[in-house]
């Protein structure tokens, strides 16, 4: 609610405002090594290494890739197998031998020529029980079934795919959670969709809740997915302040928010995840 | 002559003279005497040393302390003697060779009464009633009511007020009655200027750290889009600022707006201003005065940290009914008031609307976007309703009503029937959005007698916050049918019983005591959703996200004014409070004092020391303040806010009046200070558990404040200077290091001028200086990750994300601006008509209202941008007074 006056008054605001461009050199805190990777139980290790930049950097291409690195993978302390460097889609990665498994910490260390070394860990959360999707063709609505478990603190990440040939997904689906479920009177009024929905189960913890998802546009598929991936807390801190901060679009009016970072001596993100998809046919 | 004649002679000689061979002195006796702040029995010493003169007195009757200075050369020894003891009422007689002295006791005399409009019978809070041969005086309370207890002989006083022309009272015969001293306005046009005639020297008050603002100076300032405001006037005094481009409430002395106490007609106000705190909630014609504290609090205050602002407003015309009718850029506004019963009720009605969304309105209607049932409206309003009765000459009630909101309302009945882009068929649509003050207040005015005035109030305000949506639509294609609606909803709630009493027991002293109990109803945060379509969906989650807290609220103050000697003068009092909320019951016991020491040539030192306690608190986003901000009380985990503040000064007010002068230096720590931590904003809205989201932390604010003001002549106005730093402390943002506050402005300059130009017009010009605010910039940006592995459907996070580390790295530009007016009266038979043109920000400064970090698709670059919103605005005004 809070941050919907805040837009609104920005919209006023740019409407009747001129604006001009301020020619101050910005600080910059040094070159940073920059470590993500979100760890997926049963999978390899992805782990993305680049170099920050000065904040009035444009080109995206500026986060270089530091392919020197030298990155180490702990579990529980102890060195696994090193990592290999790939290239995936034209980007470099360092990928695990080893797959990644629950009920293990781990750790991320990196180096690299004339930066400091950074580190950074976490653990794997549990996977979310999720059941019963299921979408009617040409309608708005997308349903499906999440047991929350009681007593423990959880986080959620929720997305919406339609699926190609093969059930791959390949297109993601804006939507938002049914208003009446969301009690969430601004997603209704800006009529907002969005990408992925991040949340935390302080309102139903351990029940079992039927999710009634809307989405942007009819469906038209005859195949989709439902994927529901259970979070850290820092996973979860990572993906709220990341999506509060580009919600923000940088501006000034209210104190900027802080991107969560577990990174020690750098930036980034390193925190487990757990996703469990449902693919199914639409009615 | 014989023996025995020589004999006769000699002892009739001897007798004749003995007398004066022993004392050596007489009434005539011319005696030098020059002392320097010596106490009265060093001179007594000196005249029995130096002409061999002896006193004879008690010591327990007979009080020769008092310090004197004296410059008598060659002076007859009975007007020394007569200028010596008179003003302590001691009495000297000659016995034998001994100077008997005997303390008089005489009758006090006590005046009292009401200070009133001569024509309208408005009483008049403030207004001075002095007595200048005997440097003894005091001022109306809020009421008008003054008492005057005096042990000396006097035959008038001179009552004063600013805007008013002074009056001579004979105060012979009129002792232990209660008077109604009529003051006569002066000519029309002064109404409006900063016209002040004799009133309380600055050196004459205890009191430090106020600013008085009677409506006159209110209405002299410069306009912003036709409208005088008391809030923006009052942002123009030294310690004192506004938030961005001067909307967003009070910045006192470093405290943020939540910690303002703000009374109308003694009643707290949530939230004071309207349109985003671009205007305050009232209307300037209905305001009598107001009283800013900034410091120095006396203790019959209490609540908040940072400052009061005691606004009083008009009671209505006892004799005469008039109003007057007024139409702006933004709104249109009345004011009625007059008599209901002649000399014992009046009434005043005040009213006022913005507009422009009329016209909007119209023109929206003409381009049929909102469809043939469709509306926009988009306005802030306010009434204002006031009785006041008098039973009798020692009873009198007043009942006063508030009521003022901003709404946006729109309704949209789409003519066609076409399907958006996601199939559905919008039936109707109605969205609404208000938020506002409903206020109401019952006083009753009660005189004991000449010396104890006792008012008892009964006090209810309400902030409500309100937003409803209701969607209907239908999909052809499916048959799905959707009539949603919601609602968001905040309302703060205090319901208040309040008695103080005023005592005047002797000139050395003036009691203030009473005692509150308030009852706090906090609702906030409450959000409802169903859908009532063809299908009615049952919310799977209605789990409350708000609060529903009732605390209680208690005090006791007693404060005394007491003249201690007659160079030294002190406030004491105390504040006590204690609050019941949850089963928890915090309590404080805040110790106020505040001393005032006179030097010569009439300059007047000042110091204080005052303790605050604040058990609510507001939740606000950090440095910008919103009508969705919520208060709350304090937790377990967040104890209440406190203050304490030391102030020292010296003030003085020319001979003639014309000039003031004040310089103050302060030193105020706060404690318990709430601010959301870095990330929890974004995280959660939990009002159920707001205080495991916000971290606990502390302030400092030092500065020093100079105002040079000019009140008589033609020309008025003053300048204004504040040095200020603020800062705040909380453990875990910027790392645990101090940083300053969002509003921490080192210097300020402020200068107002009102120039009178013949009997019909009058110029105003006010410009203001503030070095820029602290601003938070990035430090790096850097690539942020969306998904496990890159095989992964969707966006793989390939953001760019800033970096900030701590806050305010930066400091954005300086703010500067001239605004001028000017007002053109005409006096007709029956009315009053006047113009006024006034321009905002004369010479178009940008000044900013925000900075950005803009992505510049064109240019390809990134760079930071600033935004300014208030670009120079001419605005004209009509009104008429009847």
């Amino acid at each position: 609610m809070r941050s919907f006056f805040v837009y609104g008054i920005l919209l006023m605001t740019l409407l009747s405002a001129c604006e001009e461009r301020v020619n101050i050199q910005l600080k910059y805190e040094g070159d940073k090594i920059v470590v993500n990777s979100l760890l997926q139980p049963d999978s390899v290790a992805y782990i993305r290494i680049t170099r920050s930049v000065p904040a009035n950097v444009y080109d995206e291409s500026g986060f270089a890739e530091i392919r020197d690195a030298q990155v180490t993978l702990l579990q529980n302390g102890i060195a696994m197998s090193a990592v290999q460097q790939q290239t995936i889609k034209g980007r470099t990665y360092f990928v695990s031998k080893e797959k990644i498994s629950n009920g293990n910490e781990y750790t991320i260390n990196a180096s690299a020529p004339g930066l400091t070394p950074v580190t950074a860990k976490d653990t794997l959360p549990p996977a979310p029980e999720i059941s019963g999707a299921a979408a009617q063709r040409s309608s708005t609505r997308v349903v499906f079934t999440l047991k929350d478990r009681p007593g423990a603190r959880d986080y959620y990440k929720v997305r919406v795919f339609t699926c190609g040939p093969g059930d791959r997904p390949d297109t993601m689906r804006n939507f938002r959670l049914d208003p009446a479920f969301n009690n969430n009177l601004i997603d209704v009024i800006t009529n907002a969709h969005y990408a992925s929905l991040i949340m935390d189960d302080a309102r139903f913890d351990g029940k079992t809740v039927n999710f009634v998802l809307e989405t942007e546009y009819p469906i038209n598929a005859t195949r989709m997915m439902v994927e529901v991936s259970e979070l850290t807390c820092g996973g979860y801190k990572y993906f709220r302040t990341s999506d509060a901060q580009i919600g923000n679009g940088g501006v000034l009016i209210t104190e900027p928010a802080t991107v969560y970072t577990n990174v020690v001596n750098g930036y980034g993100i390193v925190a487990g995840i757990n996703a469990k998809r449902i693919v199914f046919t639409t009615e | 002559m014989s023996l025995a004649g020589k004999l006769l002679t000699g002892i009739l000689c001897l007798l004749l003279c003995s007398p004066l061979k022993v004392s050596g002195w007489d009434w005539q006796t011319r005696v030098t005497v020059v002392v320097k702040d010596q106490p009265l029995k060093a001179v007594c010493e000196i005249l029995e040393k130096e002409y061999g003169i002896h006193f004879s007195y008690s010591r327990e009757l007979v009080d020769l302390s008092r310090k004197v200075t004296v410059t008598a050369y060659q002076q007859r020894l009975k007007s020394l003697l007569e200028q010596l003891f008179a003003p302590e009422d001691i009495r000297f007689t000659r016995v034998g060779d001994q100077l008997v002295l005997q303390q008089v006791k005489r009758s006090t005399r006590t005046i009292s009464g009401y200070v009133q409009d001569a024509v309208s019978g408005e009483k008049l809070p403030g207004a001075t009633i002095y007595a200048p041969t005997l440097k003894q005086g005091t001022t109306t309370n809020q009421y008008g009511f003054f008492s005057l207890t005096t042990v000396k002989d006097t035959n008038s006083l001179i009552v004063s007020y600013v805007g008013y022309e002074p009056a001579l009272l004979p105060v012979e015969g009129q002792a232990n009655r209660i008077l109604l001293v009529p003051l006569q306005p002066l000519a029309s046009l002064q109404e409006v200027v900063v016209s002040a005639t004799d009133k309380t020297k600055l050196q004459d008050q205890t009191q430090m750290s106020r600013v008085h603002l009677p409506l006159a100076v209110v209405q002299s300032m410069p306009k912003l889009l036709g409208e005088a405001d008391v809030m923006r006037t009052l942002q123009s005094m030294p310690g004192v600022g506004g938030g961005m481009d001067g909307a967003g409430g009070l910045h006192v002395r470093g405290g943020s707006p939540d910690q303002n106490l703000i009374l109308m007609d003694g009643t707290p106000v949530f939230n004071f201003s309207h349109f985003f705190g671009v205007y305050s909630l009232l209307n300037a014609e209905v305001v009598k005065s107001a009283d800013l504290y900034k410091g120095a609090f006396p203790a019959r205050f209490g609540g908040r940290l940072s400052s009061v602002v005691d606004i009083s407003l008009k009671d209505g015309d006892m004799r005469h009914y008039h109003g007057d009718v007024a139409i702006g850029m933004i709104s249109a506004k009345f004011n009625v008031e007059g008599p209901i019963i002649k000399d014992k009720t009046s009434f005043i009605v005040s009213a006022r609307r913005s507009y422009p969304d009329l016209l909007y309105n119209a023109t929206l209607r003409t381009d049929g976007d909102f469809g043939r049932g469709g509306a926009l409206l988009a306005y802030f309003y306010d009434v204002n309703a006031k009785i006041n009765h008098i039973f009798s000459a020692k009873d009198r009630i007043y009942l006063s009503l508030y009521k003022g909101e901003d709404n946006l309302r729109i309704k949209s009945v789409p003519d066609t029937a076409l399907p958006d882009a996601a199939g559905r068929v919008t039936e109707s649509s109605r969205f609404q959005l208000g938020w506002g003050n409903t206020i109401g207040g019952l006083r009753w005015n009660h005189i004991y007698s000449t010396r104890l005035f006792s008012n008892v109030s009964l006090n209810y305000s309400q902030y409500a916050f309100r937003t409803e949506y209701n969607f209907k639509s239908k999909m052809p294609a499916t048959g799905q049918a959707s009539d949603l609606y919601g609602k968001y909803f905040s309302r703060m709630k205090n319901l208040g019983l309040k008695v103080d009493f005023d005592f005047r027991p002797s000139p050395n002293h003036s009691f203030r005591f009473g005692t509150a109990v308030t009852a706090h109803y906090f609702k906030p945060g409450l959000m409802d959703m169903s859908d009532k379509g063809a299908i009615p969906v049952v919310p799977l989650d209605t789990g409350k996200n708000g609060l529903d807290i009732r605390g209680t609220e208690m005090l006791l103050y007693l404060e005394d004014d007491w003249r201690l000697t007659e160079n030294l003068y002190a406030n004491l009092g105390v504040h006590t409070s204690g609050f019941l909320v949850e089963g928890r019951f915090y309590h404080s016991l805040q110790p106020r004092v505040g001393l005032r020491y006179m030097l010569p040539r009439n300059w007047a030192v000042k110091a204080s020391y005052t303790h605050m306690n604040q058990y609510i608190h507001l939740l606000s986003s950090a440095g910008t303040s919103l009508p969705t901000d919520v208060w709350v009380p304090s937790t377990q985990r967040v104890a209440p806010m406190y203050s304490r503040q030391v102030a020292a000064g010296i003030a003085k007010t020319s001979m003639n009046n014309a000039f003031e002068f004040t310089l103050e230096g302060y030193y105020k720590t706060m404690y318990n200070m709430i601010e959301y931590s870095n990330n929890n904003t974004a995280i959660t809205e939990n009002l159920e558990r707001w205080d495991e989201n916000v971290v606990i932390g502390k302030g400092w604010s030092y500065g020093g404040e100079a105002m040079i003001k000019k009140q008589k002549g033609s020309t008025t106005g003053w300048i204004g200077y504040t040095l200020a730093w603020s800062t705040r402390q909380f453990p875990d943002i910027n790392r645990g290091r101090i940083f300053p506050y969002k509003y921490d402005h080192r210097h300020d300059v402020e200068i107002v001028l009102t120039q009178r130009i013949g009997k019909r017009w009058e110029a105003s010009a006010s410009w203001h200086y503030t070095t820029g605010a602290p601003l938070t910039l990035p430090v790096s940006s850097y690539q942020g990750v969306g998904t496990p592995s890159p095989w992964d459907p969707g966006n793989g996070g390939d953001v760019a994300l800033d970096r900030y580390d701590g806050r305010y790295n930066y400091r954005a530009a300086d703010v500067h601006r001239l605004d001028v007016g000017i007002t053109y009266s005409k006096q007709k038979k029956r009315w009053r008509k006047s113009w006024n043109l006034s321009v905002y920000n004369v010479y178009n400064q940008k000044n900013p209202f925000l900075y950005y970090m803009k992505r510049d698709e064109e240019e390809k670059q990134r760079y930071l941008s600033k935004v300014t919103v208030m670009p120079i605005l001419p605005s004209i005004t009509y009104s008429i007074k009847f």
